[in-house]
C-alpha cells in the first residue's frame, strides 16, 4: 500500500509543479496588459449572448463597435446573474474584464444597478455605462454624482407604441396580450406606452370603442425564463393564446412568445406576437411576427468610446430617441421598428403614417389619462415630464395586470 | 458430478485460510466438512463456488480444470452454495427472490415461477409463501428458500455452509432427507458444518480443516473422539449447569401479548427469578423470538405487562429498558449486535453512558485490552468487528455485557459456534446468572436449551407451554411440543 | 508522523482518481475543439493569477467549507443530507428577516449581525430537523424528505422576494433591497472577501474534525452511521442522534446562509445557496468523511469555480464546464475508489 501511495504523491506533487509553473511564470501575457494602441471595453450581459434579445443586442453593438472604430476589441461575459453563474457578482465579472484590460465597462442591465454601482464607486478612474439605469441622471430620484457613471437608454417608449400600434391594428379578437419581465419603472412604462399606441390605433385609426379593447398584462418576475424561479414565460404566452388572445407583445428578453405564436397558429385562427429588443428577433417565426421594436446600442457605444478614447468622456445621462428621419438607420438611429413578414400591407401603411406623426409632434403622454386605480395621471391637454413617464408608478387605466407585486 | 481440489491455497494479507488443500469428492456423495471457526471451511468452499478465487491450485469437475470468474460462472456449471448467512434482496419478494439469478427471458414468467417454487416447496415440506416479503421471513425460512432456488436452478453440486443452524429440528430433518436424496440422485453434497452428530449422521465421509490444512478424514463408522481430537487438537471443558437458587423474581409478565405482521403472541403469564436461565424452544417464528423482543422493549405488547425488578415497564423503549439493566443480544451479529467497521475499544466506548465529551483513548485501549484477555477473544483493540470471526464477534459481544444486570434477553447464544467458543458462551453467562442475573434465550438448538436451561418453554404458533422441567422432559416430548403435538392437554391440563 | 504519512497515502491514491478526471475533461474539451492545456491555464488563472482572484476563490470557499463540514457530520451519521440547499435558503432567510427586523433599531452593528448569525442557525437547523422528523417520525427517506423540503424552501423564498420582502415599487426575481453598508461582513481592502467567511469556515471544519475524531459524541454518530440498528441495541440512543446530526449540520448550513447574505449578496436572492449545498456533497463524496481533507478539497472546487468564469471571457466557451470539470472529478475519484476496493476484494 505504501509504494502507490507514494508514487501518487510524486505524481501529485508534479502536477501541482507545473501548475504553479504555469501561474508563477511571471505577468502572462493574456491577463491583460493589451497592446498599447489597443482600446479594450467590456460588456457584462444579462443573459446569454444569443439571446435573439437584448443581450444579443448588446453583443452586436460591441460588435459593431469593433467593426466601426479600429483598434477595438471586446471582452464581455454574458449569463451575469446569480442563477446562471451562481456564487458570482456583477463587480466581481467586471473586475475580471478589467484584468483582461477593458477600460471601460459596460453593465448591460438593470438587475446589475447595485453591482454598477458598487463597482463605480471601487473604480473611480474607470468609465462605467449602466445600461437603462438613472443613477447618472440629476433630475433622476437615485442621482449618484459619480464622476465616471453614465447611464444610456433608448427612448422606447416609441418603440413600444409602434407594437402597440400594429397589435391593435391585426388582432381579431380584440384581445392583446403584454407578456411582461419584472415590475419596475421601466417595465411599468414600457407596457404603458405598447398600451397608449394600441389605444391610439383601437380608437384614432380604427374609430372603435376603446371599452373592447382588452389589454392584459402578466408578469413573469424576471427578464428572461429562469426555471423554478419566475413564471415560465411559454406557459404565459399559452395561456393568452387559449384564453382568446391573438396577438402578444413581449417584454422579456427572449422570444418564447414568437415561438409560441407559431405553435398556436391555425388558418382561421392566426397567433401573431411581436418580440422586443433585438433586430433580427422575427427570425424565430417569420409567419408569426407582426414586428419588432429593437434598440440600436451601436451608435451610442461608438459615441462613448470614442470618448473614453480621445478623453474627453464625462458622465452623462442619455435617453435616446430614434432618428426620425430613418428610424432603421442602423448608425444613427438608438431605437427602431422592424416590421414583421406577418403584419398585414394596410397595417403596415398606418404603420408608417403612426411613425409620421410620432416624428411629427404626435405625444400619446397627454392627458386626460388616469392610472390603473382610478386617480389622475394627467389632466386634459397636460403632457408627461421626462421623470413621470420614467418613473410611472401604475399602470394605466384601461389595461389589466398587476402594477406593483401585490402578494 | 466428481470434484476435485488440488492444491488450493488463499491468504487474506498475513492470514493463511486455506494453505494448499487436497479433496475429491466423488458424485453422489455426502461429503461433510468438519472444522472450528476460521479453520478456512467457508473460504474453500467460497473458493468452490466462484466468490473468492484461489492464489493457486486448481479445481476440477469431472476430471475437467475450472476457473469460475464469478459466482454465476460457478452455478452455469452446476455448482450452487447456501451461505450461512443469507445473500438474498430482503425487500423483495419470496418470489422475487427465487427468480433471481436465473437465465430468464426479459419478461419472466411469474405463473411460472410460482409454480415451479411451489412444487419444490411441496416437494421438500417447506411452508413458503411465494408472496411474502422476504424481510418478514425468518433465517431459517430464507435458507429453505434458497436451497429451492439453488434446486431450480438444476446445480449439481450443492454447497452447504452451517444449513441447520437457523432452522428447527423438523425441518432439520426435513433437510436431511432432501440432502440424502439429492445424492441418490447423483448429486454431490458437500455439507460444511461443526457440529459432529450432524456430520456423522448425514455424511458418507468426513474431512477436517484445522487452521487452513487438511487435519485428517474419515469415512464410517465415525469416532466422535477422534474427530474431536482432529478439530481442535486439544480438550475442550464445558460449563456444568449449576442448579439455579432463585431469587426474588426479576421478570414478572402478566396476561402478555403482543403481535406482528404474522403471529400473535397467545397472553402469557411468567415469572422469571435472579440466577435463573429459561430457555424458549420452538420452530423458528413459533412466538419465542417475539417474546424476547417484546421483554426488550423493541416490540410494543398489545396487552399485559412487563415487570422489571417490581417496575412496570409496559410499552417501554428499549433504551429504557436498557437503563433498568435489561439487555438484548440479537442473533444477527454483523446486522444488529455489532458495528462491522467499528473496534472493540470503540464498542466499548459506545456502550458506556458518555460521561465525558473527549474520548480517552489510552484507557479505552486498556479496557478493551482487559476484555481481549478475560474472554479469550482472537484480536486486538483496534481489530475491526467484521474481521473477526463468529466466535470471537460473540465473545466480544458478551464482553461488552457490563453488570450489574438484570435481566440477559439473547437469541441462540452459540449459533456458528465452535464447541470452544460455545462452551466459553455459557461459561460468561453464567457468571451474569452468579452475580444475580435472569437469562431468557432462545435456541433451536435442543441439546442447547435441555443442557443450559432450569426451565423450558415451549412455543407453538403463538401458544406458550408452561414452564418445563429439563430433567423430567426428554426429548422426545420436547419434539412432540415443538412439532404442535399435544397441546390439547397441555392446555387442559 | 504517522497522521502525516496516511494523509500523504490518501492523496496518493485520490491523485489517481484526479488524473483519470483530467484525461476524461481533456478528451471532452479536444471533443469541443478546445486545448485542454489552454482551459486548465485559464482555470488556473482565472483562481490563482491575481491576489483579487484568489480573494474571489476564498469568497467561495467560506459558504463551501461551512456547508461541507455540515454535511460530514451527517455523512458520518449515515444521512444523505439532500435538502442542505434548503438548509442554506431557511438560514439566509432567518439572516435576512432578523435583519430586516433589527436594521432600524438602536443596536451596534455587531449586535445585529450576531443576532442575524443565530437566527440564521437556528432556521437551518429547524429545516434540517423537519428532515430528521420526516424520517424518524414518519419513516420517509431523508433524500426525498430533503427534495421536497428543498422545493419548499425554494417556493418561501421565491414568495418572500416577490411579495413580502419586495424592493418599493418593483416586483422583480432579483432580490430585496440590499442591506446598508454598515451591515456588510467587512471586506479586505480591495477585494469582496470578508475575513469572518473564512474564519466562519475554519472553525466549522476544526470544529467537525474535532467532533469526528476526538469525541465520544462524534463516535456515537458514526456508530449510527455505520449499523443504525446495533449502535441503537448497544444502548446509544439512535433517533436522538440522527436528529443532532440534521440539526448541526443545518445550523452551519445556516451559517453558511448567514455569509451569503452578509459577505456576498449583502441582500436576499432566489439563488442564495449558489448551489454550495450540491457542491458541498460533491466535496464530502470525494473525501469520503476524511475531515482533514475538507479544506483543501473545498479550496480546489472553489477554484475551478472560480477560474471557469474566464473560459467564456477567454475562450468563449461555456463557462458551464467548470460544473462538467467538477462532476468529472468527482467520477473519477469515486470510479478509482471502486476500483481499489474491487481489486482488494478479489486479488
Amino acid at each position: 500500500m505504501a509504494r502507490p501511495g507514494a508514487w501518487g504523491m510524486r505524481l501529485l506533487a508534479g502536477l501541482l509543479l507545473v501548475g504553479l509553473a504555469g501561474c508563477g511564470s511571471g505577468p502572462s501575457p493574456d491577463v491583460a496588459t493589451p497592446r498599447t494602441d489597443e482600446f479594450v471595453f467590456g460588456l457584462l450581459m444579462v443573459g446569454p449572448a444569443n439571446d435573439r434579445g437584448w443581450s444579443q443586442a448588446h453583443f452586436e453593438a460591441g460588435q459593431y463597435v469593433e467593426k466601426n472604430v479600429s483598434g477595438t476589441r471586446m471582452v464581455y461575459v454574458d449569463k451575469v446573474n446569480p442563477a446562471d453563474r451562481p456564487g458570482t457578482t456583477p463587480a466581481q465579472l467586471a473586475n475580471d474584464l478589467l484584468d483582461r484590460g477593458a477600460r471601460l465597462i459596460i453593465f448591460n442591465s438593470d438587475d446589475m444597478k447595485d453591482g454598477a454601482l458598487e463597482f463605480a464607486r471601487a473604480h473611480p478612474d474607470i468609465p462605467i455605462i449602466h445600461i437603462s439605469g438613472d443613477n447618472a441622471w440629476p433630475k433622476g430620484r437615485d442621482f449618484a454624482r459619480l464622476p465616471n457613471l453614465a447611464n444610456v437608454m433608448g427612448r422606447m417608449e416609441h418603440g413600444a407604441a409602434m407594437a402597440g400600434f400594429v397589435a391593435a391594428m391585426t388582432t381579431r379578437t380584440g384581445r392583446i396580450g403584454y407578456l411582461g419581465p419584472l415590475i419596475n419603472d421601466e417595465t411599468r412604462r414600457l407596457a404603458a406606452a405598447t398600451y397608449l399606441g394600441a389605444r391610439h390605433a383601437w380608437t384614432q385609426v380604427l374609430k372603435r370603442d376603446p371599452g373592447q379593447l382588452r389589454f392584459k398584462v402578466s408578469w413573469i418576475g424576471f427578464w428572461f425564463n429562469v426555471p423554478g424561479v419566475t413564471a415560465d414565460p411559454t406557459q404565459v404566452a399559452d395561456g393568452f393564446f387559449s384564453s382568446g388572445f391573438d396577438v402578444i407583445v413581449s417584454g422579456i428578453d427572449t422570444t418564447e412568445a414568437l415561438a409560441e405564436a407559431k405553435k398556436f397558429s391555425t388558418p382561421d385562427k392566426p397567433a401573431w406576437a411581436i418580440p422586443y429588443d433585438y433586430v433580427n428577433a422575427c427570425a424565430e417565426a417569420e409567419g408569426n411576427c407582426l414586428g419588432v421594436p429593437y434598440y440600436n446600442w451601436g451608435p451610442a457605444y461608438v459615441q462613448h468610446v470614442e470618448a473614453v478614447r480621445a478623453g474627453t468622456w464625462q458622465p452623462s445621462f442619455q435617453w435616446l430617441d430614434p432618428d426620425w428621419s430613418d428610424i432603421n438607420n442602423p448608425d444613427r438611429s438608438a431605437v427602431g421598428f422592424q416590421k414583421g413578414a406577418a403584419l398585414p400591407p394596410a397595417a403596415a401603411q398606418e404603420l408608417d403614417a403612426f411613425i409620421g406623426a410620432l416624428a411629427g409632434g404626435l405625444n400619446l403622454w397627454t392627458g386626460p389619462l388616469r392610472y390603473q386605480d382610478g386617480t389622475v395621471f394627467l389632466k386634459p391637454g397636460e403632457t408627461a415630464t421626462d421623470t413621470q413617464v420614467w418613473y410611472l408608478p401604475q399602470l394605466l387605466q384601461g389595461m389589466t395586470g398587476q402594477s406593483v407585486s401585490n402578494q | 458430478m466428481d470434484i476435485t481440489l488440488q492444491d488450493i491455497r488463499k491468504t487474506f494479507g498475513r492470514v493463511i485460510a486455506c494453505d494448499r488443500v487436497t479433496l475429491a469428492v466423488p458424485g453422489g456423495t455426502i461429503q461433510g466438512l468438519l472444522g472450528e471457526n476460521g479453520a478456512g471451511k467457508s473460504t474453500l468452499m467460497k473458493i468452490l463456488s466462484g466468490f473468492l478465487r484461489p492464489d493457486s491450485g486448481e479445481i476440477r469437475l469431472d476430471g475437467t480444470p475450472v476457473i469460475f470468474r464469478h459466482p454465476a460462472d460457478a452455478v452455469r456449471t452446476g455448482v450452487g452454495m447456501l451461505h450461512q448467512d443469507p445473500l438474498d434482496y430482503p425487500t423483495l419478494t419470496v418470489l422475487e427472490n427465487f427468480m433471481s439469478g436465473r437465465p430468464e427471458r426479459f419478461f419472466p414468467s411469474r405463473s411460472a415461477a410460482t409454480r415451479r417454487l411451489r412444487e419444490l416447496a411441496g416437494t421438500f415440506g417447506f411452508a413458503i409463501d411465494p408472496r411474502a416479503c422476504l424481510d418478514t421471513l425468518t433465517v431459517g425460512e430464507r435458507q429453505q428458500l434458497e436451497i429451492l432456488r439453488l434446486l431450480s436452478l438444476d446445480v449439481r453440486v450443492l454447497i452447504l455452509d452451517e444449513p441447520t443452524t437457523g432452522i428447527s429440528a423438523a425441518q432439520k430433518a426435513q433437510l436431511f432427507e432432501t440432502l440424502r436424496r439429492l445424492a441418490v440422485e447423483g448429486r454431490t453434497v458437500l455439507f460444511v458444518s461443526h457440529k459432529l452428530e450432524e456430520v456423522e449422521s448425514l455424511c458418507h465421509r468426513v474431512a477436517v480443516l484445522r487452521s487452513g490444512a487438511l487435519a485428517g478424514a474419515q469415512v464410517p463408522p465415525y469416532t466422535t473422539a477422534e474427530l474431536v481430537a482432529l478439530m481442535f487438537g486439544r480438550p475442550i471443558v464445558f460449563p456444568q449447569r449449576e442448579p439455579a437458587a432463585p431469587g426474588r423474581p426479576v421478570l414478572e409478565l402478566r396476561a402478555l401479548s403482543a403481535m406482528d405482521d404474522r403471529l400473535r403472541l397467545a397472553p402469557l403469564d411468567f415469572d422469571l427469578r435472579a440466577g435463573e436461565v429459561v430457555g424458549l424452544a420452538g420452530l423458528t417464528g413459533s412466538g419465542q423470538r417475539l417474546l424476547l423482543r417484546t421483554c426488550a422493549g423493541l416490540v410494543r405488547p398489545v396487552a399485559g405487562t412487563v415487570r422489571v425488578n417490581g417496575r412496570d415497564l409496559t410499552g417501554q423503549v428499549y433504551p429504557s429498558c436498557r437503563r433498568h439493566g435489561v439487555v438484548f443480544v440479537p442473533t444477527a451479529r454483523l446486522e444488529e449486535g455489532l458495528i462491522g467497521d467499528m473496534n472493540l475499544s470503540e464498542h466499548l466506548l459506545l456502550v458506556q453512558p458518555p460521561r465525558r465529551l473527549f474520548i480517552d483513548r489510552p484507557r479505552a485501549l486498556e479496557a478493551a485490552e482487559e476484555r481481549i484477555r478475560d474472554f479469550a477473544i482472537r484480536g486486538s483493540p483496534d481489530s475491526l468487528m467484521r474481521e473477526l470471526s463468529g466466535g470471537n464477534q460473540q465473545r466480544a459481544l458478551l464482553s461488552l455485557l457490563a453488570p450489574p444486570l438484570a435481566l440477559i434477553l439473547i437469541e441462540e447464544p452459540t449459533r456458528g459456534l465452535d464447541l470452544e467458543s460455545a462452551a466459553a458462551v455459557w461459561t460468561r453467562l453464567r457468571a451474569h446468572c452468579r452475580a444475580g442475573a435472569a437469562i431468557l434465550f432462545l435456541s433451536s438448538d435442543l441439546d442447547e436449551i435441555r443442557a443450559h436451561s432450569d426451565r423450558i418453554v415451549v412455543f407453538f404458533c403463538g401458544r406458550s407451554s408452561p414452564p418445563l422441567d429439563p430433567s423430567r422432559t426428554d426429548r422426545e416430548e420436547l419434539g412432540r411440543l415443538i412439532g404442535g403435538k399435544g397441546w390439547d392437554r397441555e392446555a387442559a391440563g | 508522523m504517522i497522521r502525516a504519512r496516511v494523509l500523504c497515502q490518501q492523496a496518493g491514491r485520490q491523485a489517481g482518481g484526479v488524473i483519470l478526471a483530467l484525461l476524461a475533461a481533456s478528451g471532452l474539451l479536444l471533443l469541443a475543439g478546445a486545448s485542454p492545456v489552454e482551459v486548465f491555464r485559464q482555470i488556473g488563472l482565472g483562481a490563482f493569477g491575481s491576489v483579487t482572484r484568489l480573494a474571489d476563490v476564498l469568497v467561495v470557499w467560506g459558504p463551501l467549507a461551512l456547508v461541507t463540514a455540515g454535511l460530514l457530520v451527517t455523512f458520518a451519521a449515515g444521512l444523505w443530507n439532500i435538502g442542505i440547499e434548503g438548509q442554506i435558503v431557511m438560514g439566509a432567510i432567518g439572516v435576512t428577516g432578523s435583519l430586516r427586523l433589527l436594521q432600524d433599531a438602536p443596536l451596534p452593528a455587531w449586535a445585529v449581525l450576531s443576532v442575524a448569525l443565530a437566527a440564521g442557525m437556528m432556521a437551518g437547523a429547524a429545516w434540517a430537523m423537519l428532515s430528521g422528523l420526516l424520517k424518524t417520525v414518519g419513516g420517509v427517506n431523508e433524500i426525498f424528505g430533503g427534495l421536497g423540503l428543498n422545493f419548499i424552501a425554494s417556493a418561501l423564498i421565491l414568495w418572500l422576494i416577490f411579495g413580502p420582502w419586495k424592493r418599493p415599487g418593483i416586483g422583480s426575481m432579483s432580490g430585496t433591497e440590499p442591506f446598508p453598508d454598515s451591515l456588510w461582513l467587512p471586506a479586505l481592502a480591495g477585494t469582496r472577501l470578508s475575513f469572518w467567511s473564512v474564519a466562519l469556515g475554519l472553525a466549522a471544519v476544526g470544529a467537525v474534525a474535532l467532533l469526528l475524531s476526538r469525541t465520544v459524541l462524534g463516535l456515537r454518530l458514526k456508530a449510527v452511521g455505520r449499523n443504525f440498528r446495533a449502535a441503537y441495541l448497544l444502548g446509544v440512543p439512535a433517533w436522538r442522534h440522527l436528529l443532532l446530526a440534521f440539526g448541526l449540520c443545518g445550523a452551519l448550513a445556516g451559517v453558511a446562509g448567514f455569509v451569503q447574505v452578509t459577505a456576498v449578496y449583502h441582500r436576499l436572492i432566489p439563488s442564495i445557496s449558489s448551489g454550495y449545498g450540491f457542491l458541498g456533497l460533491m466535496v464530502a463524496l470525494i473525501i469520503r468523511c476524511r475531515a482533514a481533507w475538507v479544506a483543501p478539497v473545498a479550496v480546489f472546487f472553489a477554484a475551478i469555480t472560480i477560474g471557469g468564469i474566464q473560459l467564456p471571457i477567454a475562450l468563449q466557451l461555456d463557462s458551464s464546464l467548470s460544473g462538467v470539470l467538477q462532476g468529472l472529478l468527482v467520477l473519477g475519484v469515486l470510479f478509482s475508489d471502486g476500483l481499489r476496493h474491487r481489486a482488494a476484494a478479489r486479488p
